[in-house]
């Protein structure tokens, strides 16, 4: 057994461990203490300890500085100084079954570093997604940790971590495992286009097919993204644009008069006897600018600007959508070229489909024999902030945050702020997957609302490297810490062959 | 300025009523009259000329004399395979049509590493015409990822591309469920896309493109459609005038029969009460020469289905000199009864479906087949429906089942085996 060092002191939140001179403890390096089982320590913090006394310390480095190096030296420096850990047990093995510890490790114990079998009980679920592999500090393990996908998604996941850190490189990594099962429907609204990979590694590359592509300019074998303004309601609007009580009135009176040609009359310029003229200017202005839909005058046609939104074609896509994610699949929507709100609209308006439908399955029974659904939202604060909530109510978003587990729905919010997310939605979110964060605000807000206690990983969190993470859950038994593969490298690692198929033609 | 005229969807041999299956045939000759009336250069027929890829004979005879009277007033006809008339083996009637000179199939793949298509010029107005055949489950989708389109883009001309095949973006809503391919699949700039597959009309401009049409069926191969037109819709071919450019395509509506549609809803009725709302709502329609779709729907609240009784229906209208009287009982049931709920009103669907539900009741390992294996039992089925053709022997009408089943299963069985 290589020790790494010596159990000294301390106490149940923070036992001591002196270090051994030539095995260097890093912070989040994972211990293990033998004894009646083993217990796993994770190094929380590091302190330096000498024998000798701080002014002969000062003394010492004063002749170094000055050069009066001759032999001055410490009579066997590797006893008299030393680094102590502060290290926590996070859990406790006895027969292979992980606990939490309840008790401290045996006093004066030698402790090794981890190994890959003191983690065998980090079993693959029935549902794998892969997150990356176990981390030991800056070590990584060959134990690679997964979270169950139905469990994982229906309760929600956080992913919260400031730019560079790695999220969308975790997402892809997360996905490419999703795109393999057809018990998952994965929704992922994509505003930088870089999770389908068009011209690089992306999801586009899975080799089951299963992943779908939709953009208002998809390459071939894409589907191009075109929504008909029939298939738009008022209440999909609903948190997403902020109207006024005027406009919200008369798009009722529109919508009940003209029932799905409503935008189109709107737009038109159909004029309503109780509807002011101000209003229904104003309203043609925010369809124009919004979903870029606006009335020629010269040839009295509906014309659409990046033909997202458009009158004539695209009426079966947010059906054909829906049908994809409940054939468990993942639609990839490009949202890059849309406005914010059109983007949100775009989202709200599949989500909305989705959700309807599942409801309508659970009445009926079907529910069960449905695949979940999960619907990944980058800077999810613009849906889900406490701002936005107030100010424009409840959108389909934060109704999903809330009720979506009844009907097998869950999000995948991703954001940089969680500080912006109110703490009723946060708590729903029982898996969070936190990578580095050097702000503190965001790191006290994540901490709070962890499912396990990260009240001194503070410093862990602020110092996570690019692509290692944390993963709270209420489905692990404890924090554990990962490294996410680069995605690039992750795909080239799994035996997936091109399947080049020639094709005989008959026609 | 030159024309042509751009039909799809015939579907002739559909229909096993022999009044309907008149009026399918007279359908098709009121349209190549009217083409012919309208002096086209020549005609498109995308896909869905018959029903079968092998139709009965008597079909198959009329349908010839038809097309060989348009051949023979100098305009050419120029077709695709369409789901229905497609063959894996290019022994279609459609084929057998083509080698006796009565039309000319334009889908010619050129070989190479993408799928080349070669051009088939109309002799008379220099148009060049080509195109893909459809498959069932939209399996032509790999052609058309294999297509060269810049070849075809390259070209100069006035050039139609021929297909039959539903296109993502212009799919009606409520043929959400229907396979399709995405228009970025499709060659770019060409002056004309004939359409064929679904059974409603449509012309889309989108920009980049020429006309994107869809005559839609011509008469109505299913119940769905025979109650669409009963219900309004327009069945007819589009009539095209180019000369660099195709202008506006015109609908040129073909009606070989009026139409009536009754709708009665006899929810919340025992089945005595729902006999007489049915009788009071024939009463407000006349249906003295019409096709009269029937639709009786909702849930009895007591008493059976079966008595509403359908034959006392059927005379009723035929009493009142209704043509042809189609009831669609479909949406009807009653709370005595456990529910069975049927979506769709198409057959194919309804196939698709219960196979899809027989599907994932069997433990079956290989995904591809959970995953495939609706579409492949679809198809099978279409073959096994062929019927053994005038002249051909027993043993012959089994090795073509066999082989045809092969083909669409993908597997070679040797002798030994059958």
């Amino acid at each position: 057994m290589e020790i790494a060092g010596q159990i000294i002191g301390g106490e149940t939140a923070a036992v001591l461990i002196r270090q051994k001179s030539d095995e260097p403890v890093e912070l989040g390096d994972l211990l293990v203490a033998e004894g009646d089982g083993y217990t796993i320590l994770q190094v929380k913090d590091l302190k330096y300890r000498s024998q000798i006394p701080q002014g002969m310390r000062e003394l010492a480095s004063g002749f170094n500085l000055e050069g009066y190096r001759g032999d001055v030296e410490f009579l066997e420096p590797e006893l008299r100084n030393y680094i102590i850990a502060e290290a926590r047990p996070i859990l406790h093995v006895r027969n292979g079954e992980p606990m939490l510890p309840k008790r401290l490790p045996g006093f004066f114990r030698e402790v090794r570093r981890i190994r890959d079998g003191d983690l065998a009980f980090l079993e693959k679920p029935r549902n794998p997604v892969f997150l990356g592999n176990v981390r030991s500090g800056s070590k990584v393990l060959e134990t690679p940790v997964y979270i169950d996908a139905l469990d994982a998604i229906t309760h929600h996941i956080l992913i919260p971590a400031t730019t560079g850190r790695g999220k969308s490189n975790l997402v892809k990594v997360m996905l490419w495992s999703l795109a393999d099962m057809d018990r998952v429907g994965m929704l992922v609204l994509d505003p930088h286009d870089e999770y389908y990979g068009r011209n690089e590694a992306g999801l586009g590359k899975h080799p089951s097919g299963n992943v779908v592509y939709y953009s208002p300019d998809a390459p071939v074998g894409g589907n191009t993204l075109s929504i008909n303004l029939r298939a738009l309601r008022p209440e999909h609007f609903e948190g997403i644009i902020p109207f006024t009580q005027a406009q919200e009135q008369a798009i009722a009176k529109y919508h009940n008069c003209y029932k799905e040609r409503w935008i189109i009359k709107i737009v038109e310029g159909e004029k309503l006897s109780d509807v002011k003229s101000v209003t229904l200017s104003v309203l043609r202005r925010v369809f124009d600018v919004i979903l870029g839909v606006y009335l020629d005058e010269d040839t009295g046609e509906i014309k659409s600007r990046g033909g997202v939104f458009r009158d004539v074609g695209g009426e079966s896509t947010i059906k054909d959508i829906a049908g994809h994610l409940e054939d468990g699949k993942i639609v990839v929507v490009d949202t890059s070229r849309l406005m914010g709100e059109a983007e949100l609209l775009v989202g709200s308006v599949i989500s909305g489909e989705i959700f309807r439908r599942y409801q309508k399955y659970k009445s009926t029974g079907e529910l069960r024999r449905k695949p979940v659904i999960g619907i990944v939202i980058e800077e999810a604060p613009r849906v889900l902030g406490k701002e936005v909530i107030e100010r424009q109510g409840n959108n389909i978003y934060s109704t999903i945050a809330r009720e979506g587990r009844k009907f097998n729905i869950g999000l995948v919010a991703i954001t940089q702020l969680v500080s912006l997310i109110p703490r009723t939605v946060l708590a729903n979110m029982n898996t969070k997957i936190i990578l580095g964060n050097e702000m503190a605000q965001e790191r006290a807000e994540i901490i709070g609302s962890a499912s396990q206690d990260l009240s001194d990983d503070n410093r862990a969190i602020a110092s996570l490297d690019k692509g290692e993470a944390i993963v709270s859950s209420i489905f692990t038994k404890f924090a554990v810490p990962v490294k996410i593969p680069l995605f690039e490298e992750f795909i080239e690692s799994t035996d997936h062959e091109d399947e080049d198929e020639d094709i005989e033609f008959i026609g | 300025m030159y024309r042509f005229a751009h039909l799809s969807d015939c579907h002739l041999g559909a229909q096993k009523q022999p009044e309907l299956r008149e009026l399918e045939f007279q359908a098709f000759r009121m349209a190549l009259d009217d083409a012919l009336e309208n002096n086209v250069d020549f005609m498109i027929i995308a896909g869905d000329l018959f029903h079968s890829n092998i139709p009965n004979m008597e079909t198959v005879k009329r349908a010839t004399l038809e097309l060989r009277r348009v051949r023979d007033e100098g305009v050419p006809i120029y077709v695709n395979y369409g789901s229905h008339d497609y063959s894996p083996s290019n022994t279609s009637m459609i084929d057998i049509l083509e080698t006796a000179g009565v039309i000319e199939k334009v889908v010619r793949p050129i070989p190479g590493k993408k799928l080349g298509l070669e051009f088939t010029v109309d002799e008379k107005t220099g148009a060049k015409i080509t195109g893909l055949s459809g498959r069932s489950r939209a399996l032509e989708v790999d052609y058309f990822r294999n297509l060269d389109r810049e070849a075809l883009e390259a070209e100069d001309g006035f050039r139609i591309f021929l297909f039959h095949s539903a296109i993502t973006q212009f799919k009606p809503v409520d043929f959400a469920e229907m396979d399709s391919i995405d228009l970025n699949l499709f060659p770019r700039g060409l002056e004309y896309y004939a359409g064929g597959h679904l059974h409603r009309r449509g012309c889309y401009l989108e920009e980049g493109y020429g006309p994107i049409v869809y005559p839609g069926a011509l008469f109505g191969s299913y119940a769905g459609d025979l109650e669409e037109n009963a219900r309004g819709e327009e069945r007819g071919y589009y009539l095209v005038e180019f000369r660099e450019k195709a202008k506006t395509p015109q609908f040129r509506v073909i009606r070989p029969a009026e139409f009536e549609y009754i709708e009665c809803d006899v929810t919340g009725k025992n089945s005595q009460d729902a006999s007489l709302l049915i009788r009071k709502e024939m009463g407000e329609h006349d249906v003295k020469g019409k096709v009269v779709m029937f639709k009786i729907r909702g849930e009895l609240s007591s008493g059976r289905t079966s008595d509403i009784d359908s034959a006392w229906i059927r005379r009723e209208l035929e009493s009142r000199g209704a043509r042809v009287v189609q009831i669609n009982r479909h949406g009807l049931s009653t709370r005595e009864i456990q529910k069975v709920r049927v979506a769709e009103s198409e057959i194919p669907a309804l196939e698709r479906r219960i196979f899809r539900e027989k599907l994932a009741g069997v433990d079956i390992r290989n995904k591809s087949l959970m995953k495939r294996g609706d579409s492949l039992a679809v198809e099978l089925l279409r073959k096994l429906e062929n019927e053994i053709a005038p002249g051909e022997k027993k043993e012959e009408y089994e090795r073509r089942v066999i082989e045809e089943a092969e083909a669409v299963m993908g597997v070679n069985l040797d002798d030994d085996n059958r």
